[in-house]
């Protein structure tokens, strides 16, 4: 699911990978990783270029030998490597991440868009408010601290915001309790 | 970082030229691909009226060497003129086969539909979607153009075939046959990059939740027709690229006198040609699914088998090509081969066939106009089936070979399935793409015009394929005059019903009743597109859908 939630429990939380691991030492007490949907996985990727390259293999054998071969190949190569790009691409064009982190004096989002850059925010958890708007896409979420008004998760399914939302409270509120 | 953006979005502000030339919208695109489509549908459809006005009596009064005439000519003023009859033949397959049905229901329906079935924002690559348009247009310029600049025989155009066989079309003269090649490379490269759009679309960005088995029926034909076009005309693309040198820069891939093989041409050839006309009518199985669950009011018998008899349909259609060239001197073991494996494709069929049946049995069938294009196709398309069993037979074949019988199996098979189909789609979604109903009188009337008329066209040729009549010829003995002037008479027919058809189009999109609710069929109509406003706004599913409202089973 395009929300990974962290789970403390098993001391994941902290994970070298974590975008935000460089700014603190200690363990955030929640972490959430938000990412795009994307439907397939690598497995079906190697299926789809495996069969697509079996599949023009066949009218290769017939050619075989002959002066023919070199008239077809080509073509049959390079749509083997525009598919191998544009999916890819596809999947470049999705590698959106937010990183969610939550201390008990702060709270921070880390975004890496698909070329890499990468943007932080920052803000206390105890004046953080969460908005939910109808408009660009329901249920758009928008945290609010700090110096600047930022959007969360607008990538997921108007599901998963609410499912985020619900869970981001709950860690707010643990967090005064 | 992303900023928090909000500001209204639901404003289509876009003039005419950026919406309509510079669209990335899948819908727009869609819309756009079944307009040119048509109009491409409507100057092909043009050449056989004038080619079946030419065939109604024997001997050759309209296409005149002294000039080609509306009205008949006295035997002493006209010369037959062969070349212009041939063009017209290339140019009606050649636009047909590349330009009118696959731009339609692969670039028009699929366009429009797949994405939104599987709930999908776009498609993967919107620019590229634009791309692939564009050049599908500039191939249908390089076709008309191909019609109209210096060709063979002193005159305009080429007279090849559509399926471009050499030698002849390495010897006809003048650059018109240079432009078809370009023409159907610029086609193919537009279907090839359209192919891995809608591939990637539909493997990547299918809604959560929706897995492969849960996915749509026309989604399904269209990821099936994307594989054949993308296994099959890379193939076309070599060997017509060997054509052209072989026209113009003295090659010799299929010329015997060089060390070539003409044969091999028409193996290339036939190993695109028969996955083409899968890719032609595949996506037509989709719709028809559709239309007949929706107005049985019964969810599609058989759901896995009808995907898997799609997937199997296709990859057969790349095992069989041979049998369209049974004549070229093949052994007794590869003709046995090509035989039974050609015989092998009626089980799959078979398998949609009834399956389409058992939908509406039981069912309570509602002949609203779809449904009664769905019945036609249904009916027609396994009448052309039928007689393709009896072709499939190598021996049976000898006899047939380029008579009429092969004109009325595979029209019937393509004009009456794949367009019925076409015109299944245009009614079932009008309501859906326009926001506007077509009055039901009309559509009907449309059908069966359509319908008897292109019986009366196609089924004498059966007949006349019977009693020996060669195709491609623009004249006869008097012993075939009866059936080619009834065939006649159904062909205006027809025609006289498309020419109805835009009129009730015209109607529809200008003055129809306006259609507001998401669907205007029932609840049957249960994919996501009929979830969503008629006409759907110009962006959908930028939150991608809740599978509750797609997946009934679930709830």
């Amino acid at each position: 699911m395009p929300i990974q939630h962290i789970d403390l429990a098993e001391r994941a939380s902290d994970y070298p990978e974590a975008l935000s691991a460089s700014d603190r030492r200690e363990a955030p007490l929640w972490r959430v990783l938000l990412y795009p949907h994307r439907s397939m996985n690598a497995t079906g990727f190697v299926w789809v270029i495996g069969l697509l390259a079996a599949g023009l293999s066949v009218p290769l054998f017939g050619v075989f030998g002959t002066a023919v071969l070199w008239g077809v190949l080509p073509y049959l190569v390079l749509t083997v490597a525009a598919v191998w790009f544009f999916i890819m691409r596809n999947y470049r064009d999705g590698q959106i991440i937010e990183e969610l982190s939550l201390w008990e004096d702060e709270i921070k989002l880390v975004r890496l868009d698909p070329k890499g850059h990468r943007q932080d925010w920052q803000a206390n958890p105890y004046w953080v408010q969460i908005a939910e708007h109808d408009e660009p896409v329901k249920h758009y979420l928008t945290l609010k601290g700090g110096e600047r008004e930022v959007e969360l998760g607008a990538f997921l399914s108007a599901g998963e915001r609410l499912d985020l939302k619900r869970d981001l409270e709950d860690a707010l509120r643990s967090l005064a309790a | 970082m992303a900023d928090a953006a909000i500001q209204g979005h639901e404003h289509d502000e876009r003039g005419f030229f950026t919406r309509w030339f510079m669209s990335t919208n899948h819908k727009d695109i869609g819309i756009l691909y079944l307009f040119t489509g048509a109009l491409m549908g409507f100057i092909s459809v043009a050449f056989t009226v004038y080619m079946r006005l030419e065939l109604m009596e024997p001997g050759v009064q309209y296409m005149c060497l002294e000039g080609a005439r509306f009205t008949a000519a006295a035997v002493a003023d006209c010369t037959p003129n062969g070349h212009l009859w041939n063009v017209l033949i290339t140019g009606h397959g050649i636009l047909m086969m590349f330009l009118v049905v696959i731009p339609a229901l692969f670039g028009g329906f699929g366009n429009y539909f797949m994405p939104l079935q599987i709930g999908a924002p776009d498609m993967a690559f919107p620019r590229m979607n634009n791309l692939s348009y564009w050049m599908y247009v500039a191939a249908c310029a390089l076709a008309v153009a191909s019609l109209l600049v210096p060709g063979g025989n002193d005159q305009t155009g080429s007279g090849i075939g559509w399926v471009l066989y050499a030698p002849l079309s390495t010897t006809e003269q003048g650059m018109s046959t240079d432009f078809a090649i370009f023409a159907v490379h610029m086609s193919g490269a537009s279907s090839i990059l359209g192919a891995i759009n809608m591939i990637t679309t539909f493997l990547n960005m299918r809604t959560p939740g929706m897995t492969l088995h849960k996915v749509p029926l026309f989604s399904w034909s269209i990821f099936v027709t994307a594989w054949l076009i993308l296994l099959s005309l890379p193939v076309l693309a070599g060997a017509i690229t060997m054509l052209l040198t072989d026209r113009n820069f003295g090659t010799t891939f299929f010329d015997a006198a060089g060390g070539g093989d003409p044969i091999l041409y028409q193996h290339l050839l036939w190993f695109f040609g028969h996955p083409e006309v899968y890719i032609v009518i595949v996506p037509g199985f989709g719709i028809i699914s559709h239309v007949i669950a929706t107005f049985s009011r019964k969810p599609i018998f058989g759901y896995l088998p009808m995907v898997y008899a799609m997937v199997a349909i296709g990859a057969l259609g790349f095992v069989v090509w041979a049998h369209h060239m049974y004549t070229v001197g093949m052994s007794l073991t590869q003709q046995s081969y090509f035989m039974l494996a050609t015989m092998v494709i009626a089980v799959p069929t078979g398998v949609k066939i009834f399956s389409w049946i058992a939908t509406m049995w039981g069912g309570s069938i509602e002949f609203k106009t779809p449904m009664l294009w769905a019945f036609g196709f249904l009916f027609l398309f396994t009448f052309g089936g039928v007689t393709g069993i009896v072709l499939s037979q190598a021996g049976i074949d000898r006899a047939y070979h380029d008579t009429y019988y092969v004109v009325a199996h595979f029209h019937y098979v393509m004009s009456l399935g794949a367009v019925f189909a076409i015109f299944a789609g245009v009614y079932f979604y009008l309501p859906k793409m326009a926001g506007r109903m077509y009055p039901e009188w009309a559509g009907k009337l449309h059908f069966w015009a359509m319908f008897i008329g292109a019986n009366i066209t196609f089924f004498p040729q059966h007949f006349l394929g019977r009693q020996g009549m060669p195709r491609r010829y623009i004249d006869y003995p008097e012993a075939f005059a009866y059936w080619n002037y009834v065939s006649s008479w159904g062909a205006f027919l027809s025609f006289a019903s498309f020419l109805f058809f835009i009129g009730v189009m015209v109607y529809t999109l200008g003055w129809g009743r306006r259609v507001t609710e998401a669907n205007p069929w029932n609840e049957y109509a249960d994919t996501l597109e009929w979830t969503l406003p008629s006409p759907p706004p110009e962006h959908t599913f930028e939150i991608l859908p809740k599978q509750e409202e797609w997946d009934k089973a679930a709830h």
